[in-house]
């Protein structure tokens, strides 16, 4: 069976979760890379051959479906593979939709051809195997990448549509930002931290110094101390990195429902009853004002 | 101006997730409307006070009725009339199937804008509303924090890694709605008094079929035991004896 695993360039490289993607389609089949907007990434990713869109710089759903339509159909693939980031989760249905093929949106593991995917935040797992051809995205970080070799690059050679919407811009959230559902590590702040400054005193510097992503409870997200993009939970983000840091959230179940499936959790919480302490692999119950500075001081060392 | 909002209902966030023999237990479901779903009737209820036309809400739904009260609230918060899809067998996980029966209510309407939430909070897979988009052959943006309706033309703010992407699209168009687009209101109780009068229509369609794959089996993910509560004499000690954890035994660091 032939696979499409669409990568995604991130500047002039291509994305880890898309490499993951690469790994994964490499167990299913021979696999034909499509790549948008670079062909400094399009000569990266972990395909025998790569297809690369490097005239389509800005992502358009109507056009990088067209053109993904286009090439699975020349590839003659049954299924198409990409990693679930903002542009996954869009062009996932966009594309379902234009080959009317299944969908597996977001999968946290694969296994001799059964797919588990996450409901209601990943409280509930459910389980898919698809019987035809299909289109899967797949959460960042829930699959390794593997060790293939980057293939021959080709120039997308079919039409691509006009489409009424157009890019006008790009508003950075600021250099250095770590994306929070791709970060390996995650440290995120709730109530506890009493005060909206107190999130850029000590969440901020915490996550910097971690490399981390920050995210935060939906308690301080309503109160308007952090945008929406932070939130962690069944109304925000669902994140699984390596480190998930809570500190002073005392962890109501929409929040677990968004964290749980990470790695390793550590909870500190002045509150020893606090929900957040029945996920954690470790606790510490103490006044986070104490220890984010002397964790701080201790990663400095 | 005509705009369509799509609502969908969702199991209340509280429910008790049981699984029996791999099947999700469902029958003790209390439903309510999707919270991203509010910001887009919100925001069509803005555009309407601004510039004028008519703001619909449609809804697919089985044909139980007990969703009637919570939709009442969308008509006080401002939306002119209720269309309620009543599909026998019908599914929250069947975006294809689901979008097929939500585009033939809505090529009727000849909307304007499409609204809806950018997920729903039950399967979470965003994939509705660009469904609909595309069997209405219209573009759709999704995942929008801000939008603007500036000479006929939409501007939207889409979360993306790292930022904003800024899109400009003519109409028709279908936008998904973020959390930040909007601040629901709630309504004055002459609002809610008037909204008894405006129209709310159940209409039975027909079972939809699509490509949408079935669960096979449903499990909860394994319970992640309490962990470990770190003692030490000071902060310091507690932060070393944590950090030195996460490198050797949890390898995290």
């Amino acid at each position: 069976m032939s696979v499409i695993i669409i990568g995604e360039a991130d500047g002039s490289a291509i994305k880890p979760a898309s490499q993951q993607a690469a790994a994964l389609a490499a167990q299913l089949g021979d696999s034909v890379g499509l790549v948008f907007g670079s062909n400094g990434a399009a000569s990266q990713l972990a395909a025998p051959r790569v297809v690369s869109a490097s005239a389509l710089k800005s992502y358009d759903a109507l056009q990088f479906a067209a053109v993904a339509a286009q090439v699975a159909r020349e590839a003659g693939a049954t299924a198409v593979i990409m990693a679930a980031t903002a542009m996954g989760k869009d062009l996932g249905p966009r594309l379902v939709a234009e080959l009317g093929w299944g969908y597996i949106a977001d999968a946290l593991e694969y296994y001799d051809g059964a797919w588990i995917r996450p409901n209601y935040a990943g409280k509930v797992l459910a389980r898919l195997e698809p019987d035809g051809p299909f289109v899967a995205t797949l959460r960042p970080n829930a699959f390794p990448a593997g060790d293939g070799a980057a293939g021959a690059v080709e120039e997308f050679g079919g039409e691509v549509p006009d489409s009424p919407a157009m890019t006008v811009g790009m508003e950075s959230a600021g250099s250095g930002v770590v994306e929070l559902t791709e970060a390996a590590i995650v440290v995120s702040g709730g109530r506890g931290l009493e005060e909206a400054e107190n999130y850029d005193k000590l969440i901020r510097p915490l996550g910097a110094a971690l490399g981390a992503a920050c995210g935060a409870s939906r308690a301080i997200v309503d109160a308007g101390w952090v945008p929406h993009s932070h939130q962690v939970g069944q109304t925000g983000k669902t994140v699984t990195p390596e480190l998930y840091m809570a500190v002073g959230i005392s962890g109501a179940i929409q929040h677990l429902g968004g964290m749980s499936g990470s790695k390793c959790i550590v909870a500190i919480n002045k509150d020893a009853e606090a929900p957040i302490f029945k996920v954690a692999d470790y606790g510490i119950v103490h006044d986070l004002f104490e220890i984010v500075p002397a964790l701080m001081a201790a990663l400095d060392d | 101006m005509n705009i369509a909002v799509l609502v969908k209902m969702v199991p209340d966030t509280e429910s008790r997730l049981e699984v029996r023999d791999g099947v999700l237990e469902e029958s003790g479901f209390k439903y309510m409307i999707n919270p991203y779903d509010e910001f887009a009737v919100e925001q069509a209820v803005q555009f309407r006070e601004a510039g004028g036309g008519k703001v619909t809400l449609v809804a697919l739904f089985s044909e139980a009725t007990s969703i009637d009260t919570d939709l009442r609230k969308m008509l006080a918060i401002g939306c002119d009339e209720v269309l309620v899809l009543r599909q026998p067998g019908y599914r929250g996980d069947r975006p294809a199937a689901n979008a097929a029966a939500l585009a033939e209510a809505l090529e009727a309407l000849a909307p304007d804008i499409v609204l809806c939430g950018v997920q729903g909070i039950d399967y979470y897979q965003s994939a509705t509303g660009p469904m609909v988009a595309h069997k209405l052959g219209m573009p759709h943006i999704a995942s929008v924090t801000k939008l603007e309706l500036v000479d006929g033309k939409l501007k939207a703010w889409r979360q993306v890694e790292g930022g904003l992407q800024v899109v400009e699209t003519p109409l028709p168009a279908l936008v998904t709605c973020q959390k930040d687009l909007t601040k629901v209101r709630f309504p004055a109780l002459k609002d809610i008094m008037f909204s008894k009068r405006k129209p709310f229509e159940n209409r039975p369609v027909p079972a939809a079929a699509g490509p949408d794959l079935p669960c096979t089996a449903a499990s909860l993910p394994p319970a992640r035991g309490g962990g470990e509560i770190i003692d030490g004499e000071t902060p310091a000690a507690k932060v070393a004896t944590l950090l030195g954890k996460l490198r050797t035994e949890a390898k995290v660091l």
